[in-house]
């Protein structure tokens, strides 16, 4: 069957009533259908593994950093990663119970969203909940931010993934001293104290994240995203974000996926007859 | 101008929808694909409607103090199945600066007025695609945005194609999809079936423990714990209740539009704007196409890992 003829069948499909109307069921409204945030490929790519998308599933959580947490201190602001701790931790479970409720068995494709102001940490995620295709029972498995792409690849080569594994540090930056900042004029030099900061946000972060993988039971953390740079709160609040996935191997050892290399030889522009443009519009 | 979908199309529109030289919003790669799965362009139909608008319409109760729920606020949600819940001070009278209330509730006006402004620029676009003889509309565009002072211009546009040889249906199928995506959904075993989008908004009007704790003022035994507050770090409840109460509600509200059918592509985004010490209004969209099957599904077989020596 050509492309064209699936174009004919697919408009003659919509003249005929919808299943829902055939039935005379009258759907009543909130028990609809599937929603996806999933494209076209990964959708087919997703059943070529034998999973299916169920619902748009989201967590969303403000948490408040009280007032004078980031004034007249140095080093870590405990308040502030302890804020964005509790927020993620709470979206995630938000995430996991909508995917319960769906009847799947892992969310996938997760956006996260992060903002963070003076006064409070909000954390938003985003995704798809999947089920096998084939199972009659799904029970929670995962929450992932990796594409469905990224999700057939890794389940292939065995491993599998758990959760969002995330780690966050602010921390104020010491100011330097008369001395220091009278030596540092007219030069290019380093500034050890944000540099210092920096680290000591990224060794905090770092930590609690791969702190939050083995609380999960995962033996890695892939697809690891950094933000880091100043916090838009003070310029000498140093913010250092890692977020990533947790995942297990599964299958006992690793699987090699043994790549083809191919050579597209695919031209960028492609023809089309110029007289089919007059069936259109008429004579 | 029509008023709703199915009216006659002005004068000028009709003469311009003629037949001679069709238009259409594809790019040349859009164009070519469509083409090829025997899809004719015949024309760039565009819907418009220009509405007068305020986001702060409605906002009694929002004062301080003993007022509010208690003294009758005009913004007291009326309807049945709204979504409203309240929450009261836990501290006794403090002062006129004190918030002794607080509300989450749904702004079933604004979402109206947008339902109302989408579904005449839709309704429009599709009118002209009804009068080109289109079988439907291929990568639909949308927006609202503001026009001047007080009114918003709500847009749709897209390129209306025919299907020679196949029945026209009574009401033209649209997508935001166009090109290779669109033949992939096709040969997928999906049919388009209609542009479906929805906005939700809620209104958050803030207790005096919210109000603290978005201040950062809830430190202390007087804000915290004992009095039935948060105290220092800590989840803002009444937030995070109106945030998820906005997704649920257009996430159900776009269910409520699929019957049995499919959205594909989803896009849900939401925004927050401040629009007083501790209150702030929430709008969440969520768009994509609706999808129906129109074939049994034919899985792929495993994808085929693959290096390109480009």
């Amino acid at each position: 069957m050509t492309i064209r003829d699936e174009v004919r069948s697919a408009v003659r499909a919509l003249s005929a009533p919808s299943p829902a109307e055939a039935e005379g069921s009258g759907k009543r409204a909130g028990t609809g259908g599937t929603t996806s945030d999933l494209t076209i490929d990964e959708t087919l790519l997703l059943h070529s593994a034998g999973w299916e998308p169920v619902d748009l599933v989201y967590g969303i959580s403000w948490w408040s950093i009280p007032w004078g947490a980031w004034q007249w201190t140095t080093g870590e602001v405990q308040e502030a990663s302890g804020a964005f701790a509790g927020a993620i931790a709470q979206a995630e479970r938000q995430l996991r119970e909508s995917c319960e409720r769906a009847g799947a068995s892992g969310v996938l494709g997760v956006e996260v969203g992060i903002r963070v102001s003076s006064h409070h940490v909000s954390i938003e995620l985003t995704g798809t909940a999947v089920r096998r295709v084939e199972a009659d029972a799904h029970r929670f498995e995962f929450v992932s931010d990796l594409s469905a792409r990224d999700f057939a690849l890794l389940t292939r080569a065995g491993w599998w993934p758990l959760g969002i594994a995330a780690g966050a540090s602010f921390v104020v930056a010491p100011r330097r001293s008369a001395r220091e900042w009278a030596s540092q004029q007219g030069q290019n030099v380093e500034l050890p104290n944000l540099t210092q900061a920096l680290y000591l946000a990224r060794e905090r972060a770092m930590e609690r994240m791969q702190r939050s993988g083995s609380a999960m039971k995962a033996e890695g953390i892939v697809a690891v995203k950094l933000r880091e740079g100043r916090a838009s709160s003070s310029v000498r609040v140093i913010q250092f974000v890692a977020i990533g996935t947790g995942v297990h191997l599964r299958t006992g050892e690793h699987r090699s996926v043994s790549p083809e290399m191919v050579v597209p030889l695919d031209d960028l522009v492609r023809g089309f007859d110029v007289k089919s443009l007059r069936s259109a519009g008429g004579e | 101008m029509p008023s709703t979908a199915g009216d006659e199309l002005p004068e000028a529109a009709a003469r311009r929808l003629r037949p001679g030289a069709w238009s259409s919003g594809l790019s040349v790669a859009d164009f070519a694909s469509c083409l090829d799965m025997g899809m004719d362009p015949v024309g760039y139909v565009q819907g418009y409607a220009v509405l007068q608008w305020s986001w702060f319409m409605g906002t009694g109760g929002m004062g301080m103090g003993m007022g509010g729920l208690g003294g009758g606020w005009a913004g007291t949600p009326q309807r049945r199945g709204q979504y409203v819940e309240q929450w009261q001070c836990p501290h006794g009278f403090v002062s006129a600066e004190h918030r002794m209330y607080g509300a989450n509730y749904e702004l079933t006006w604004i979402e109206e007025s947008w339902a109302t402004g989408w579904g005449l620029a839709t309704g429009r676009m599709l009118d002209e695609a009804k009068a080109l003889g289109a079988s439907g509309i291929v990568g639909v565009v949308d927006e609202m945005r503001p026009l001047f002072g007080g009114t918003v211009e709500f847009r749709a546009s897209g390129t209306a194609v025919a299907v020679p040889d196949a029945p026209r249906p009574a009401n033209p199928f649209s997508t935001y999809l166009c090109g290779q995506r669109l033949g992939k959904l096709i040969e997928a075993g999906f049919a388009p079936v209609s542009v479906v989008a929805t906005l939700s908004a809620v209104r958050m009007l803030g207790s005096c423990v919210t109000h603290y704790q978005l201040a950062g003022t809830n430190v202390g035994t007087w804000y915290g714990p004992a009095a039935g507050g948060v105290s220092g770090v800590g989840p803002v409840d009444q937030v995070n209740r109106a945030e998820a109460a906005a997704r649920s509600l257009a996430r159900e509200r776009v269910r409520g539009q699929l019957g049995a059918d499919i959205l594909h592509g989803a896009t849900l985004e939401s925004s927050e704007r401040e629009i007083g010490e501790g209150d702030l209004s929430i709008q969440c969209t969520l768009k994509g196409t609706r999808v129906r099957r129109f074939k049994d599904f034919d899985p792929l077989p495993d994808a085929l890992p693959v290096v390109r020596l480009t």
